[in-house]
């Protein structure tokens, strides 16, 4: 699998390279690197899949909505080695993440840095 | 016919030569004085037709081949190179000779062909502890199983790199070929002990048959191996039925058992009932492992563009003894009563009992309902406290470790494989499609889902569905594909020449979380297009990587 993700990584850049292809797996091209937001949250799930790891955690808007937010972050064979397992967030975990917002306006995120609710920070790679 | 066989057979060697994989250096080397003790080659026509350029000496060792093993494929390949590159001249039964002997005198023991098991059974793998300078030398074309396939001297480890270093550009790296000769060398002690034992199997015979296939629950029956007439060859005819909707199929083919434990068989069923990709009755290629004492036997039968579908397959030998298959469900919830079962099997006895039976504790058989020969439906009650999680299954003396779970809520459901990859096709290359199945968990002692203490219950029903990224819920998504009631992902037929992220979501139809909310599971599902082209070369996909395919091509008109 760690072929796969390497795979995975050329041909996200080759698709990202390719004017053609503005929807292909996507690495990172859906989340403009512009201004980040913070959300603090609830965790529902997490993935601790390749090619990217996902979070979803449900964010009370302004309103008292739930909303619920998909926030990705680089694989699991590159987290694997910073010591994530597939319980490192766990349900109803409270974190406050950061990140690049999709373009699109989805509630979706490109993870840039996750605290737990005692103050913890768990180590991310630099992405993908 | 044999060699028609043969060659699909092992057809997977061939798409992986296409793809430029090459194992063997193809020019037999000239090299030092050995420095490890080959394998003497004693085959007549293996000397023929090798001998010319890969000479002997007085011990009967011949260069280069006396200081590889190999599995099957390894050693087809190696003569499907010789042939096509360097005009060695092998009729298809030669072919199959040298196959044979080969695979069988210089293999792999049973215990070092295990670790590269999912590469020939074609299951999708995370291959992990792979230094990254072996990964750089090898990993761009191969995946690690390819190169664990064979095992080398020391020497021949160096040869090859060297061959490679000039046929491929590949950058000879001495931190790889240190690391490969101790991790695959020729002489192991798992080699010396096979090498003494008796290698000329015999499975003929009558054999009893497990089969699982993802999204269709689990199949038993029969296969039926016979010698063919030939030399090592055997001809087989199955037949299975499902426990679901005991709906048959049968097939016939033929096979070869390599090395006294390795067969490579091809089977088809003359009752093609659809042109469903996953329709039962596609023609299959069989890679199974026979158990040292041949008692026994597992493996798969697959077949796809990318040999992504198929069966799991395990058997055992027929006896005279009342034998235990299976059983019709995987599961039983606590304080439930008159619980209809179906045990599967073979040879029970004309006179049972109820104390014929063991469901562990706290499962008690009211009742036997029926029972003939190959089957026993029971009746059970489920005790309130009984103990949560896996158990065995016995009927007399035969036992079926882990058949059953008993459980009292469904923690959570699991899609798996938890992420994949399906492709589009194009003029030269069929769909790949990817099947998933929902399978029900209970937290086990800890309470917290996803640690190692949870106890895995079975599929689950459940209504499938996909969302692309970023999507809306709601959203179409027939340009990319469907997801079908079993949970079959079959690709959009118009490529839409671009890749997709979806998931692939599966809600319980009764089993609810803590809220009353239906379990959902989702899977991460990245569907390719199946080529593509970067900075002037091809990448192809395979089964769950992609390969580099050399320069690009031009596009043909």
């Amino acid at each position: 699998m760690k072929n796969t993700v390497l795979s995975f990584l050329i041909i996200a850049t080759a698709l990202l390279l390719n004017p053609n292809s503005a929807r292909g797996h996507h690495g990172w091209a859906a989340f403009p690197s512009g201004s980040q937001i913070t959300l603090k949250g609830t965790v529902m799930d997490f993935h601790f899949v390749n090619p990217h790891s996902v979070v979803e955690f449900a964010v009370k808007d302004d309103k008292g909505q739930v909303q619920v937010w998909e926030g990705e972050l680089t694989s699991r064979s590159n987290l694997a080695p910073r010591g994530w397992t597939a319980t490192s967030l766990e349900d109803r975990d409270e974190v406050t993440i950061t990140g690049y917002p999709a373009k699109n306006g989805a509630h979706a995120m490109r993870i840039t840095r996750i605290v737990l609710s005692n103050g913890k920070e768990l180590k991310l790679s630099g992405g993908n | 016919m044999i060699s028609k066989f043969r060659s699909t057979a092992l057809l997977w060697s061939l798409f992986f030569l296409n793809f430029g994989f090459a194992q063997v250096s193809s020019t037999p080397g000239q090299g030092e004085p050995a420095s490890e003790e080959g394998i003497p080659v004693t085959d007549a026509l293996v000397k023929a037709k090798c001998g010319s350029c890969h000479t002997s000496d007085d011990r009967g060792n011949m260069q280069r081949i006396s200081w590889e093993r190999a599995t099957p494929e390894g050693w087809e390949q190696a003569l499907r190179r010789m042939t096509l590159l360097y005009d060695v001249d092998l009729t298809p039964a030669e072919t199959g000779h040298l196959l044979q002997y080969l695979s069988t005198y210089h293999g792999l023991a049973p215990e070092e062909a295990k670790k590269v098991t999912y590469d020939v059974e074609r299951r999708i793998h995370e291959e992990t502890a792979i230094p990254n300078t072996v990964m750089s030398a090898c990993g761009r074309c191969h995946n690690f199983a390819r190169v664990l396939s064979w095992r080398r001297s020391v020497d021949d480890w160096k040869e090859l790199s060297r061959a490679h270093a000039v046929r491929y550009n590949a950058r000879p790296s001495e931190e790889a070929i240190a690391f490969l000769a101790k991790m695959a060398p020729l002489h192991t002690t798992e080699w010396a002990a096979w090498r003494t034992r008796t290698l000329d199997k015999n499975p003929a015979g009558r054999w009893l048959v497990t089969a699982y296939v993802l999204g269709r629950i689990r199949y038993f029956g029969e296969m039926q191996i016979e010698s063919s007439g030939a030399d090592g060859e055997f001809n087989t005819r199955a037949t299975l039925q499902s426990v679901t909707d005991g709906s048959t199929v049968v097939r016939s083919g033929r096979g070869l058992m390599y090395g006294g434990y390795a067969w490579r068989g091809f089977s088809r069923s003359g009752n093609v009932t659809s042109s469903a990709p996953n329709d039962l009755s596609n023609d299959a290629q069989e890679v199974m492992t026979s158990a040292p004492d041949e008692s026994n036997a597992e493996g798969r039968w697959f077949w796809g563009q990318y040999q992504e579908l198929g069966f799991d397959i395990r058997m055992q030998r027929a006896t005279s003894n009342a034998t235990l298959l299976g059983i019709d469900r995987p599961l039983l919830k606590t304080g439930s009563r008159s619980q209809r079962i179906r045990l599967i099997g073979d040879h029970f006895p004309a006179q049972i009992a109820q104390a014929d039976m063991d469901f562990g504790p706290g499962v008690t058989v009211r009742r036997i309902v029926s029972h003939n020969a190959s089957e026993v439906i029971a009746e059970v009650d489920v005790a309130l406290d009984a103990p949560l999680g896996k158990r065995q299954v016995a009927f007399r003396r035969s036992v079926m470790p882990g058949a059953l779970a008993v459980y009292d809520r469904v923690d959570y459901i699991k899609v798996t494989p938890d992420s994949a990859t399906a492709s589009f096709g194009n003029q030269t290359r069929s769909r790949g499609y990817q099947q998933f199945e929902a399978i029900g968990y209970q937290n086990g002692p800890d309470g917290k889902r996803r640690t190692a203490d949870d106890v895995e219950l079975g599929p689950v029903d459940v209504t499938w569905s996909m969302r692309v990224f970023y999507e809306s819920e709601g959203s179409r998504t027939d340009s990319v594909g469907t997801v079908g009631p079993t949970g079959l992902f079959i690709p959009a037929a118009d490529s839409p020449e671009n890749n997709f992220d979806v998931w692939v979501i599966a809600d319980a139809r009764t089993e609810k979380d803590s809220d009353g909310k239906p379990l959902v599971g989702k899977s991460y599902l990245v569907v390719t297009v199946p080529v593509y082209t970067f900075n002037g070369r091809r990448y192809v996909r395979d089964l769950d990587r992609w390969v580099d395919d050399g320069p690009a091509r031009p596009v043909q008109q």
